[in-house]
Protein backbone atom coordinates (compact mmCIF):
# COMPACT_ATOMS: atom_id res chain seq x y z
CA UNK A 1 0.00 0.00 0.00
CA UNK A 2 1.68 3.22 -1.04
CA UNK A 3 1.89 5.90 1.59
CA UNK A 4 0.15 9.18 0.93
CA UNK A 5 -2.97 7.71 -0.62
CA UNK A 6 -6.07 9.83 -0.21
CA UNK A 7 -8.05 7.21 1.69
CA UNK A 8 -5.10 6.55 3.94
CA UNK A 9 -4.85 10.21 4.89
CA UNK A 10 -8.55 10.27 5.77
CA UNK A 11 -8.19 7.10 7.83
CA UNK A 12 -5.32 8.44 9.86
CA UNK A 13 -6.20 12.09 10.06
CA UNK A 14 -7.74 11.61 13.50
CA UNK A 15 -4.51 10.24 14.85
CA UNK A 16 -2.50 13.23 13.64
CA UNK A 17 -5.17 15.59 14.95
CA UNK A 18 -5.01 13.85 18.31
CA UNK A 19 -1.28 14.42 18.52
CA UNK A 20 -1.55 18.10 17.65
CA UNK A 21 -4.63 18.71 19.76
CA UNK A 22 -3.42 16.64 22.68
CA UNK A 23 0.32 16.97 23.00
CA UNK A 24 0.87 20.60 22.29
CA UNK A 25 -1.62 22.22 24.64
CA UNK A 26 -0.89 19.74 27.45
CA UNK A 27 2.83 20.21 27.02
CA UNK A 28 2.34 23.93 27.28
CA UNK A 29 0.19 23.66 30.35
CA UNK A 30 2.36 21.27 32.27
CA UNK A 31 5.28 23.40 33.23
CA UNK A 32 3.21 26.28 34.44
CA UNK A 33 3.98 29.71 33.23
CA UNK A 34 6.91 31.52 34.74
CA UNK A 35 5.79 34.15 37.17
CA UNK A 36 5.17 37.61 35.90
CA UNK A 37 8.12 39.94 36.51
CA UNK A 38 7.38 42.40 39.26
CA UNK A 39 6.57 45.86 37.96
CA UNK A 40 7.62 48.61 40.31
CA UNK A 41 6.33 52.10 40.26
CA UNK A 42 9.02 54.66 41.17
CA UNK A 43 7.39 55.44 44.52
CA UNK A 44 7.26 51.81 45.54
CA UNK A 45 10.88 51.13 44.64
CA UNK A 46 12.30 52.55 47.82
CA UNK A 47 9.82 50.55 49.93
CA UNK A 48 10.72 47.36 48.07
CA UNK A 49 14.42 48.01 48.57
CA UNK A 50 13.73 48.49 52.25
CA UNK A 51 11.91 45.13 52.29
CA UNK A 52 14.84 43.59 50.44
CA UNK A 53 17.22 44.79 53.12
CA UNK A 54 14.93 43.37 55.82
CA UNK A 55 14.84 40.05 54.07
CA UNK A 56 18.62 40.00 53.73
CA UNK A 57 19.03 40.66 57.44
CA UNK A 58 16.48 37.96 58.19
CA UNK A 59 18.33 35.55 55.90
CA UNK A 60 21.63 36.18 57.65
CA UNK A 61 20.00 35.66 61.05
CA UNK A 62 18.37 32.41 59.94
CA UNK A 63 21.65 31.14 58.49
CA UNK A 64 23.36 31.83 61.80
CA UNK A 65 20.55 30.04 63.63
CA UNK A 66 20.88 27.00 61.35
CA UNK A 67 24.66 26.95 61.64
CA UNK A 68 24.30 26.96 65.43
CA UNK A 69 22.45 23.63 65.22
CA UNK A 70 25.41 21.88 63.55
CA UNK A 71 27.71 19.83 65.80
CA UNK A 72 30.42 22.03 67.24
CA UNK A 73 32.93 19.26 67.79
CA UNK A 74 33.76 16.07 65.94
CA UNK A 75 30.99 13.97 64.45
CA UNK A 76 30.82 10.73 62.52
CA UNK A 77 29.07 10.27 59.18
CA UNK A 78 28.40 6.82 57.70
CA UNK A 79 27.51 6.59 54.01
CA UNK A 80 25.99 3.11 53.77
CA UNK A 81 25.51 3.30 49.99
CA UNK A 82 29.22 3.78 49.36
CA UNK A 83 30.41 1.93 52.50
CA UNK A 84 32.38 4.84 53.92
CA UNK A 85 32.79 6.27 57.39
CA UNK A 86 33.97 9.83 57.93
CA UNK A 87 35.02 11.67 61.04
CA UNK A 88 34.40 15.37 60.49
CA UNK A 89 34.80 18.58 62.39
CA UNK A 90 32.86 21.47 60.85
CA UNK A 91 33.69 21.23 57.14
CA UNK A 92 36.93 19.36 57.66
CA UNK A 93 37.26 15.59 57.11
CA UNK A 94 39.57 14.20 59.79
CA UNK A 95 39.27 10.57 58.75
CA UNK A 96 37.85 8.65 55.81
CA UNK A 97 37.55 4.89 56.22
CA UNK A 98 36.23 1.99 54.18
CA UNK A 99 33.46 0.32 56.17
CA UNK A 100 31.04 -2.56 55.96
CA UNK A 101 27.38 -2.00 56.75
CA UNK A 102 24.11 -3.94 56.81
CA UNK A 103 23.44 -6.56 54.16
CA UNK A 104 19.73 -5.81 53.89
CA UNK A 105 18.95 -9.52 54.05
CA UNK A 106 16.18 -11.05 56.13
CA UNK A 107 16.06 -14.06 58.43
CA UNK A 108 12.83 -15.71 59.52
CA UNK A 109 12.42 -16.75 63.13
CA UNK A 110 11.36 -20.42 63.01
CA UNK A 111 10.02 -20.24 66.57
CA UNK A 112 7.75 -17.31 65.81
CA UNK A 113 6.25 -17.55 62.34
CA UNK A 114 5.73 -14.20 60.69
CA UNK A 115 8.55 -12.51 62.57
CA UNK A 116 11.87 -11.81 60.96
CA UNK A 117 15.15 -9.97 61.40
CA UNK A 118 16.06 -7.36 58.79
CA UNK A 119 19.81 -6.83 58.68
CA UNK A 120 19.89 -3.13 57.84
CA UNK A 121 22.14 -0.50 59.34
CA UNK A 122 19.69 1.97 60.86
CA UNK A 123 19.56 5.37 59.12
CA UNK A 124 19.22 8.60 61.01
CA UNK A 125 21.02 10.59 63.65
CA UNK A 126 22.42 8.85 66.71
CA UNK A 127 25.05 9.48 69.37
CA UNK A 128 27.89 7.34 70.64
CA UNK A 129 26.46 5.87 73.82
CA UNK A 130 29.21 3.51 74.94
CA UNK A 131 32.89 2.75 74.32
CA UNK A 132 34.59 -0.57 75.01
CA UNK A 133 38.11 -1.91 74.76
CA UNK A 134 38.60 -5.60 73.94
CA UNK A 135 34.86 -6.16 73.54
CA UNK A 136 33.33 -9.61 73.52
CA UNK A 137 30.39 -10.55 71.38
CA UNK A 138 27.32 -11.87 73.15
CA UNK A 139 25.85 -13.77 70.24
CA UNK A 140 22.18 -13.03 69.68
CA UNK A 141 19.63 -15.65 68.72
CA UNK A 142 19.85 -14.93 65.01
CA UNK A 143 23.58 -15.70 64.98
CA UNK A 144 22.88 -19.27 66.08
CA UNK A 145 19.93 -19.65 63.72
CA UNK A 146 22.02 -18.39 60.84
CA UNK A 147 24.67 -21.00 61.60
CA UNK A 148 22.06 -23.70 61.92
CA UNK A 149 22.89 -24.24 65.60
CA UNK A 150 20.67 -24.59 68.63
CA UNK A 151 20.46 -21.53 70.86
CA UNK A 152 22.34 -22.44 74.10
CA UNK A 153 20.45 -22.18 77.36
CA UNK A 154 23.58 -21.10 79.21
CA UNK A 155 24.29 -17.38 78.55
CA UNK A 156 28.03 -18.01 79.02
CA UNK A 157 27.99 -20.12 75.87
CA UNK A 158 26.87 -17.11 73.88
CA UNK A 159 30.03 -15.13 74.57
CA UNK A 160 32.64 -15.04 71.84
CA UNK A 161 35.90 -13.10 72.24
CA UNK A 162 38.03 -11.61 69.48
CA UNK A 163 35.24 -11.24 66.91
CA UNK A 164 34.72 -7.47 67.28
CA UNK A 165 38.32 -6.27 67.17
CA UNK A 166 40.04 -4.19 69.82
CA UNK A 167 37.34 -1.56 70.30
CA UNK A 168 33.58 -1.12 70.01
CA UNK A 169 31.45 2.01 70.07
CA UNK A 170 27.76 1.48 70.75
CA UNK A 171 25.12 3.74 69.22
CA UNK A 172 21.95 2.15 70.62
CA UNK A 173 19.69 -0.86 70.17
CA UNK A 174 22.64 -3.26 70.11
CA UNK A 175 24.34 -1.61 67.13
CA UNK A 176 28.10 -0.97 67.28
CA UNK A 177 30.99 0.37 65.29
CA UNK A 178 33.55 -2.40 65.71
CA UNK A 179 36.40 -4.30 64.08
CA UNK A 180 36.35 -7.43 61.98
CA UNK A 181 38.28 -10.59 61.21
CA UNK A 182 36.99 -10.45 57.62
CA UNK A 183 38.85 -7.40 56.34
CA UNK A 184 38.53 -8.62 52.74
CA UNK A 185 34.81 -7.87 53.00
CA UNK A 186 35.29 -4.23 53.95
CA UNK A 187 33.57 -1.99 51.42
CA UNK A 188 30.71 -4.48 51.02
CA UNK A 189 27.31 -4.59 52.67
CA UNK A 190 27.72 -7.79 54.64
CA UNK A 191 26.96 -7.04 58.29
CA UNK A 192 23.89 -7.62 60.40
CA UNK A 193 23.51 -3.87 60.93
CA UNK A 194 26.72 -2.93 62.74
CA UNK A 195 29.44 -0.83 61.11
CA UNK A 196 32.75 -2.64 60.68
CA UNK A 197 36.17 -1.05 60.21
CA UNK A 198 39.74 -2.26 59.93
CA UNK A 199 41.95 -2.15 63.05
CA UNK A 200 43.74 1.13 62.27
CA UNK A 201 40.61 3.07 61.37
CA UNK A 202 38.78 1.65 64.37
CA UNK A 203 41.58 2.79 66.69
CA UNK A 204 41.37 6.32 65.24
CA UNK A 205 37.58 6.48 65.47
CA UNK A 206 37.80 5.28 69.08
CA UNK A 207 40.31 8.03 69.78
CA UNK A 208 38.30 10.76 68.01
CA UNK A 209 34.87 9.89 69.40
CA UNK A 210 33.59 10.49 72.90
CA UNK A 211 30.34 9.49 74.55
CA UNK A 212 27.78 11.86 73.03
CA UNK A 213 29.60 12.31 69.71
CA UNK A 214 26.92 12.65 67.01
CA UNK A 215 26.68 9.87 64.44
CA UNK A 216 24.77 10.48 61.21
CA UNK A 217 23.96 7.48 59.06
CA UNK A 218 22.40 7.67 55.60
CA UNK B 1 0.06 -6.17 -4.34
CA UNK B 2 0.78 -9.69 -3.14
CA UNK B 3 1.88 -10.26 0.40
CA UNK B 4 5.62 -10.41 0.97
CA UNK B 5 6.54 -9.66 -2.64
CA UNK B 6 9.24 -7.10 -3.14
CA UNK B 7 9.91 -5.77 -6.54
CA UNK B 8 12.33 -2.93 -5.88
CA UNK B 9 15.28 -3.77 -3.68
CA UNK B 10 16.84 -0.35 -3.83
CA UNK B 11 13.71 1.23 -2.35
CA UNK B 12 12.36 -1.40 0.00
CA UNK B 13 8.74 -1.07 1.02
CA UNK B 14 6.87 -2.53 3.91
CA UNK B 15 5.32 -5.90 3.17
CA UNK B 16 1.67 -5.48 2.33
CA UNK B 17 0.55 -7.56 5.29
CA UNK B 18 1.99 -4.91 7.62
CA UNK B 19 -0.53 -2.14 7.71
CA UNK B 20 1.37 1.15 7.51
CA UNK B 21 -1.65 3.02 8.83
CA UNK B 22 -1.75 0.82 11.88
CA UNK B 23 1.93 1.46 12.53
CA UNK B 24 1.43 5.19 12.22
CA UNK B 25 -1.54 5.09 14.55
CA UNK B 26 0.51 3.14 17.07
CA UNK B 27 3.35 5.63 16.74
CA UNK B 28 0.92 8.50 17.30
CA UNK B 29 -0.48 6.84 20.39
CA UNK B 30 2.99 6.21 21.76
CA UNK B 31 4.01 9.79 21.08
CA UNK B 32 0.89 11.04 22.80
CA UNK B 33 1.38 8.70 25.70
CA UNK B 34 4.95 9.64 26.36
CA UNK B 35 4.69 13.31 25.58
CA UNK B 36 1.55 14.00 27.57
CA UNK B 37 3.28 14.80 30.86
CA UNK B 38 4.88 17.69 29.07
CA UNK B 39 8.17 17.13 27.31
CA UNK B 40 8.38 20.74 26.38
CA UNK B 41 8.07 21.91 29.95
CA UNK B 42 11.02 20.03 31.41
CA UNK B 43 13.44 22.43 33.03
CA UNK B 44 17.08 21.98 33.65
CA UNK B 45 18.32 23.61 36.84
CA UNK B 46 20.34 26.22 34.99
CA UNK B 47 17.38 27.07 32.79
CA UNK B 48 15.07 27.72 35.70
CA UNK B 49 13.13 30.92 35.51
CA UNK B 50 14.40 33.53 37.93
CA UNK B 51 11.98 35.84 39.63
CA UNK B 52 12.76 38.99 41.48
CA UNK B 53 15.32 39.20 44.26
CA UNK B 54 12.47 39.80 46.66
CA UNK B 55 10.71 36.57 45.77
CA UNK B 56 13.95 34.61 45.80
CA UNK B 57 14.84 35.94 49.24
CA UNK B 58 11.37 35.22 50.59
CA UNK B 59 11.68 31.65 49.36
CA UNK B 60 15.19 31.31 50.80
CA UNK B 61 13.98 32.51 54.18
CA UNK B 62 10.93 30.27 54.14
CA UNK B 63 13.13 27.24 53.48
CA UNK B 64 15.62 28.30 56.14
CA UNK B 65 12.81 28.64 58.68
CA UNK B 66 11.50 25.19 57.81
CA UNK B 67 14.98 23.70 57.85
CA UNK B 68 15.69 25.09 61.31
CA UNK B 69 12.61 23.22 62.54
CA UNK B 70 13.86 19.98 60.99
CA UNK B 71 17.49 20.45 62.00
CA UNK B 72 16.65 21.13 65.61
CA UNK B 73 15.78 17.44 66.12
CA UNK B 74 17.99 14.39 65.54
CA UNK B 75 17.01 13.17 62.09
CA UNK B 76 18.20 12.96 58.52
CA UNK B 77 16.21 14.84 55.90
CA UNK B 78 16.24 15.70 52.21
CA UNK B 79 16.46 19.23 50.89
CA UNK B 80 15.42 19.45 47.27
CA UNK B 81 16.69 22.74 45.86
CA UNK B 82 15.09 23.33 42.48
CA UNK B 83 16.83 26.65 41.93
CA UNK B 84 20.31 25.17 42.43
CA UNK B 85 19.37 21.81 40.93
CA UNK B 86 20.51 19.62 43.80
CA UNK B 87 19.13 17.13 46.29
CA UNK B 88 20.99 17.27 49.58
CA UNK B 89 20.88 14.69 52.35
CA UNK B 90 21.20 16.69 55.56
CA UNK B 91 21.13 16.41 59.32
CA UNK B 92 21.46 19.26 61.84
CA UNK B 93 21.84 21.63 58.89
CA UNK B 94 24.99 19.78 57.81
CA UNK B 95 25.13 18.51 54.26
CA UNK B 96 26.01 14.80 54.28
CA UNK B 97 25.75 14.14 50.56
CA UNK B 98 24.37 15.76 47.43
CA UNK B 99 23.13 14.64 44.01
CA UNK B 100 22.73 16.90 41.00
CA UNK B 101 19.30 17.10 39.35
CA UNK B 102 19.66 16.87 35.57
CA UNK B 103 16.14 18.13 34.86
CA UNK B 104 12.88 18.56 36.68
CA UNK B 105 9.25 19.32 36.02
CA UNK B 106 6.57 20.29 38.50
CA UNK B 107 2.87 19.83 37.78
CA UNK B 108 -0.43 19.27 39.51
CA UNK B 109 -2.24 21.00 42.31
CA UNK B 110 -0.75 22.02 45.61
CA UNK B 111 2.10 23.95 47.09
CA UNK B 112 5.71 23.08 47.78
CA UNK B 113 5.78 25.37 50.78
CA UNK B 114 4.96 22.59 53.19
CA UNK B 115 7.08 19.99 54.89
CA UNK B 116 6.56 16.55 53.40
CA UNK B 117 7.03 13.08 54.87
CA UNK B 118 7.82 9.96 52.89
CA UNK B 119 5.07 7.35 53.07
CA UNK B 120 7.14 4.33 52.06
CA UNK B 121 10.55 3.65 50.61
CA UNK B 122 10.77 2.02 47.17
CA UNK B 123 10.34 -1.70 47.22
CA UNK B 124 13.42 -3.85 46.87
CA UNK B 125 13.66 -7.64 46.86
CA UNK B 126 15.47 -8.69 50.04
CA UNK B 127 17.39 -11.95 49.84
CA UNK B 128 17.12 -14.38 52.72
CA UNK B 129 20.13 -14.77 54.97
CA UNK B 130 21.74 -18.16 54.75
CA UNK B 131 24.28 -19.87 56.92
CA UNK B 132 27.88 -20.21 55.89
CA UNK B 133 30.40 -17.94 54.21
CA UNK B 134 29.39 -14.26 54.35
CA UNK B 135 31.15 -13.52 51.07
CA UNK B 136 29.01 -16.07 49.25
CA UNK B 137 25.76 -14.60 50.53
CA UNK B 138 23.40 -12.72 48.32
CA UNK B 139 23.38 -9.09 49.45
CA UNK B 140 21.65 -5.87 48.60
CA UNK B 141 23.97 -3.36 47.04
CA UNK B 142 23.46 0.06 45.53
CA UNK B 143 23.13 -1.48 42.05
CA UNK B 144 20.17 -3.51 43.27
CA UNK B 145 18.18 -0.40 44.08
CA UNK B 146 15.62 0.76 41.52
CA UNK B 147 16.63 3.63 39.22
CA UNK B 148 13.05 4.37 38.19
CA UNK B 149 10.41 4.68 40.88
CA UNK B 150 7.98 7.00 42.58
CA UNK B 151 8.08 8.35 46.11
CA UNK B 152 4.81 9.40 47.67
CA UNK B 153 4.68 11.89 50.50
CA UNK B 154 2.20 13.41 52.93
CA UNK B 155 0.76 15.97 52.26
CA UNK B 156 0.36 14.57 48.76
CA UNK B 157 3.24 15.05 46.43
CA UNK B 158 4.69 12.35 44.21
CA UNK B 159 8.28 12.35 43.09
CA UNK B 160 8.79 10.48 39.83
CA UNK B 161 12.47 9.60 39.70
CA UNK B 162 14.10 8.29 36.54
CA UNK B 163 17.44 8.39 34.77
CA UNK B 164 17.76 10.47 31.61
CA UNK B 165 16.43 9.13 28.30
CA UNK B 166 20.04 8.89 27.16
CA UNK B 167 21.15 6.79 30.15
CA UNK B 168 18.11 4.55 30.42
CA UNK B 169 15.60 4.97 27.57
CA UNK B 170 13.37 2.14 28.77
CA UNK B 171 13.31 3.40 32.36
CA UNK B 172 12.66 6.95 31.15
CA UNK B 173 9.71 5.75 29.05
CA UNK B 174 8.40 3.68 31.95
CA UNK B 175 8.54 6.72 34.20
CA UNK B 176 6.52 8.73 31.67
CA UNK B 177 4.01 5.94 31.49
CA UNK B 178 3.84 5.77 35.27
CA UNK B 179 3.21 9.51 35.52
CA UNK B 180 0.65 9.40 32.74
CA UNK B 181 -1.16 6.62 34.55
CA UNK B 182 -1.14 8.59 37.80
CA UNK B 183 -2.67 11.55 35.99
CA UNK B 184 -5.35 9.39 34.40
CA UNK B 185 -6.16 7.86 37.80
CA UNK B 186 -6.36 11.32 39.40
CA UNK B 187 -8.55 12.59 36.59
CA UNK B 188 -10.84 9.56 36.90
CA UNK B 189 -11.12 10.12 40.64
CA UNK B 190 -11.99 13.76 40.09
CA UNK B 191 -14.75 12.76 37.66
CA UNK B 192 -16.16 10.00 39.87
CA UNK B 193 -15.93 12.01 43.09
CA UNK B 194 -15.72 15.70 42.15
CA UNK B 195 -15.49 16.92 45.74
CA UNK B 196 -12.45 14.84 46.63
CA UNK B 197 -8.88 16.04 46.30
CA UNK B 198 -6.80 14.83 43.37
CA UNK B 199 -3.33 13.34 43.58
CA UNK B 200 -1.62 16.61 44.54
CA UNK B 201 1.69 17.76 43.13
CA UNK B 202 3.83 15.74 40.75
CA UNK B 203 7.54 16.40 40.59
CA UNK B 204 9.42 14.58 37.88
CA UNK B 205 13.15 14.36 38.59
CA UNK B 206 15.73 13.27 36.06
CA UNK B 207 18.87 12.08 37.83
CA UNK B 208 21.86 10.04 36.85
CA UNK B 209 21.24 6.33 37.36
CA UNK B 210 23.66 6.24 40.31
CA UNK B 211 22.02 9.28 41.93
CA UNK B 212 18.56 7.77 41.47
CA UNK B 213 19.69 4.55 43.12
CA UNK B 214 21.44 6.45 45.91
CA UNK B 215 18.31 8.45 46.60
CA UNK B 216 16.26 5.25 46.85
CA UNK B 217 18.94 3.76 49.11
CA UNK B 218 18.90 6.71 51.49
CA UNK B 219 15.12 6.78 51.80
CA UNK B 220 13.54 5.88 55.12
CA UNK B 221 9.86 5.70 55.91
CA UNK B 222 8.71 9.00 57.37
CA UNK B 223 11.77 10.86 56.09
CA UNK B 224 11.13 14.59 55.88
CA UNK B 225 11.48 16.43 52.59
CA UNK B 226 11.82 20.14 52.13
CA UNK B 227 11.52 21.70 48.67
CA UNK B 228 13.03 25.01 47.72
CA UNK B 229 11.14 26.32 44.74
CA UNK B 230 12.89 27.90 41.76
CA UNK B 231 12.13 31.60 41.71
Amino acid sequence: MPLGGNSWVKKNAWAAALVFAGVLPIAGLEGGSPREPEVRAPGIARKADFRLEDLRLREAALKRQLAALAPTGRYIVVDTARSRLYVRRRGEVLLEAVASTGSGTILEDPDRPGTQWVFDTPRGEFTIQSKFMNPVWVKPKWAFLEEGLAVPADPAQRVEAGMLGDYALGFGNGYFIHGTLYTRLLGKNVTHGCVRLNDDDLRNVYRFADIGTPLMIF
Amino acid sequence: MRAGRRTDFSHPRLPANVNAGRILRLACWLTLLLATPGLAAERSPRGSPKGTDLEALREKNRVLEEEIKLASRPRVYWLLDLSEGIIAIKARGVELHRFPILAWRLAGEGSVTEGFRLRARPWVARPKATSGDEAAQELIELEDMPAEYELTFDPPITLFVAPSAHEGPWLWARSRLREWWTRVAAWTRSVVAPGKKTGGLRLHLTLSREAAQSLAWSSVEGMPLLIKDAQ
